[in-house]
């Protein structure tokens, strides 16, 4: 009865003290987890591990705290009882599935940043729960609302990224993981903090997530360089299939440039295969840079590219065939390495990059003549002739659905072939294609004001002030630029240099 | 907010009631969950032996809301991958269910006859047809948009077969078909027997301003150096 009405009231003490200065509300806080920890490593909270109703004294939503280290407990206690790591209370629809499922949706997310470690046990066991009932679908939504609840700009990397994404992937709930996948991750969750520096009040409002989701927050399970690279491929993956080109190029570019000192990871090769095909998908070429042969993005270090060349040898000939516009050999390259791309599993990827053939050379056409026939252009395309009513319908389906640029002219005569206008007269899709612009310059500016808050966060981490990044410029250009920046790389890599260079 | 329990009666009255598209996919997304746990049978004693029906109704449903949400998302990736999570036995045998994979192919390969030929031939129950209409009408405003961008000059039978109107009527040059063109500031030249496309343009939902562009132009400006 005495426990019962201490935890009733530290829990009160704290709801009083929500009007308080956040550094005092930092320190109740702080106060409650302790408390709560302590209770949880004395099985003090032994005797409320079966009470089913204790739960309901708590309010998940105010009472964030407690009623996060009770359930805890009581998930604990039922999986001693039972040999099953989830047993059926635990699954969806569970008794404390239920609990769980109201926790996630609803907690505080200040008071969390304080039982960090608590929460994403829970996360994690929600997970793995909906993936053993064979229900990932329920597993990744709560694990992508708890994520958004917790830090809505998911800016920190946390084991929770992957997590979400593998569900979603399990689950064929591409679209799920959205939410979360395009957000700008901008940091990893960082160690104790510069010594000299106060501990931070977690309560206040802080510009970048990164003050809160730190690595001794336990928000995180330790990340490896392996899980950094699962995400962005997985992440690649889901855009994939909802056929997001561009994102997919651009996270499975981030797994192939990851800087690599001797090995390369299966992982990386793995990606750089499907960014091949990907770069067929959504550009119609092999990707080039400097006039080299399919190289990844340019901080991408040689050695790692000719690993990459040699073992993605049956791509790289795929790509090149496809580029040379030549359909039966496209079919040849294919067939012959039909086992490779099985084995890869990106027989699916491969199927794509023949149905865009014709769309992909009926565009490049474009660029040598104005108009052509129906009849010139089924010609020009297929190796064997295709009637002209086969040819009209696709060259029209790849317009209205804006994949291409052009107009269609019938005649009146059904025999007369129609014409395909590749300069358009038509104004109004140029106007249409401003607006696109527009829509995309503003994505573009929220962009670009998240990368603003998390680069002054950065900085701050790095103990780069302002000061002292205008002085390392104005230095960088009285020594004399050429040496200065031997591989004309970004100004962001000099500057990690130098500072590291500074540092030793 | 408490959502109440997935039934037929909960699921028609959601249907029929025509709300905005947002607010029927946010509904229907969060009775996935519950429609999930039916189909693993983890639904506990609320279970019962008209779950595939009610599965059916819901998935088909939840399908056509899908397809519905074109202007967001490429809405036949999504609608795709649904079919994906629908239970296999389900999907194999239900009709209605079925009726939704045969409207996919045909909206996938852009065969503009067979798509309506699915929505209005096709038998699809009762409580699905307000959203069965609901697709048809808005897959065919955005047909026309589609087409009177894509052709300069298009004989009536052909706008005919894309917008779903009856073919032989347009061969003999009806009236009333053309009617249904020249109202949206098309012109048919009776010499060519060719009808000219006024291009529709769609107005964003949001309002664009210049400001957002000179906003990231000086962001630019200032982190430049």
């Amino acid at each position: 009865m005495t426990l019962l009405s201490d935890i009733i009231s530290a829990s009160a003490h704290l709801h009083s003290s929500n009007h308080l200065p956040s550094d005092e509300y930092d320190c109740r806080i702080r106060e409650l987890v302790e408390y709560w920890r302590r209770l949880q490593t004395t099985k003090a909270l032994e005797s409320f591990a079966n009470d089913e109703s204790f739960l309901d004294r708590f309010d998940p939503a105010i009472d964030s705290i407690p009623f996060l280290f009770v359930l805890r407990v009581q998930i604990q206690k039922v999986q001693e009882l039972n040999a099953d790591l989830f047993p059926a209370d635990i699954r969806p629809s569970g008794k404390l599935w239920t609990r769980a499922a109201q926790f996630l949706a609803s907690f505080d997310g200040v008071q969390v940043r304080y039982a960090g470690r608590e929460w994403r046990l829970l996360v994690e066991l929600v997970g793995q729960a909906s993936q053993a009932a064979s229900t990932p679908l329920l597993g990744a939504t709560l694990v992508k609302n708890a994520m958004l609840r917790l830090d809505p700009s998911c800016a920190v990397f946390t084991s929770s990224h992957l997590l979400l994404v593998r569900l979603c992937l399990q689950a064929k709930a591409y679209s799920c993981a959205l939410p979360v996948l395009n957000k700008q991750i901008c940091h990893f969750p960082i160690s104790l903090g510069r010594p000299s520096s106060e501990p931070s009040v977690l309560c206040a409002d802080h510009g970048s997530s990164v003050s809160f989701m730190t690595e001794a927050s336990g928000v995180s399970s330790k990340i490896s360089y392996r899980d950094y690279l699962q995400y962005f491929l997985y992440g690649g993956m889901v855009y994939m299939a909802l056929k997001e080109w561009r994102k997919a190029l651009h996270f499975l570019g981030i797994v192939i440039s990851m800087p690599s000192t001797s090995s390369v990871s299966l992982i990386m090769v793995e990606a750089y295969k499907k960014w091949v095909l990907v770069g067929l998908l959504e550009k119609g070429k092999l990707i080039y840079f400097r006039e080299q042969l399919c190289p990844p993005p340019s901080i991408t270090t040689p050695h790692v590219v000719k690993v990459y060349q040699s073992l993605a040898r049956p791509y790289i000939i795929l790509a090149h065939t496809f580029e040379r516009g030549d359909l039966k050999k496209l079919n040849a390259e294919i067939d012959a390495a039909m086992g490779v791309w099985s084995a890869d599993k990106n027989l699916g990827l491969v199927a794509q990059v023949v149905a865009v053939f014709f769309s992909q050379t009926v565009i490049k056409l474009g660029k040598t003549f104005a108009a052509l026939t129906m009849a010139d252009l089924s010609k020009q395309v297929f190796p064997s002739p295709v009637c002209a009513e086969v040819t009209g319908p696709a060259v029209s389906s790849l317009i209205m659905s804006r994949a291409l640029n052009a107009t269609l002219v019938q005649t009146k005569d059904h025999a007369e072939s129609s014409m395909l206008r590749f300069s358009s007269i038509h104004s109004l899709p140029r106007l249409s294609h401003e607006l696109d612009l527009q829509s995309q310059l503003k994505q573009e500016m929220k962009l670009m004001e998240t990368l603003l808050i998390n680069l002054g966060e950065t900085n701050d981490n790095l103990g780069l002030s302002d000061e002292y990044v205008d002085s390392l410029h104005k230095g960088q250009i009285w020594s004399g630029s050429s040496e200065v920046n031997p591989t004309g790389g970004e100004t962001g890599l000099e500057m990690d240099e130098d500072l590291m260079g500074d540092m030793s | 907010m408490e959502l109440p329990l997935l039934t037929m009666e909960q699921l028609s009255q959601l249907v029929a009631s025509n709300p905005p598209l947002s607010q029927l996919f946010e509904a229907l997304s969060r009775y996935e969950l519950q429609a999930c746990l039916i189909s693993t049978g983890s639904n506990g004693p609320n279970a019962g032996g008209d779950d595939s029906t009610l599965l059916s109704m819901f998935y088909s449903s939840f399908f056509l809301v899908h397809l519905l949400t074109d202007q967001v998302l490429d809405a036949r990736s999504e609608a795709r991958a649904l079919t994906k999570r629908i239970p296999e036995t389900l999907l194999q045998y239900d009709p209605s269910l079925q009726n939704c994979l045969t409207l996919l192919r045909a909206v996938w390969q852009t065969q503009h006859a067979q798509v309506y030929q699915v929505l209005r031939g096709l038998p699809w129950p009762d409580a699905l047809q307000p959203l069965v209409r609901r697709y048809e009408s808005f897959f065919q405003d955005k047909t026309l948009i589609a087409v009177s961008r894509s052709y300069e000059a298009i004989r009536l039978a052909t706008a005919a077969i894309h917008l779903g109107l009856d073919e032989q009527l347009a061969e003999k040059e009806d009236p009333n078909i053309i009617s249904n063109f020249t109202k949206c500031g098309w012109s048919w030249d009776s010499e060519s027997k060719l009808l000219h496309p006024k291009p529709i343009v769609v107005s964003p939902t949001e309002p664009q301003s210049s400001n957002g562009i000179r906003k990231a132009m000086a962001m630019l400006g200032t982190r430049a150096c």
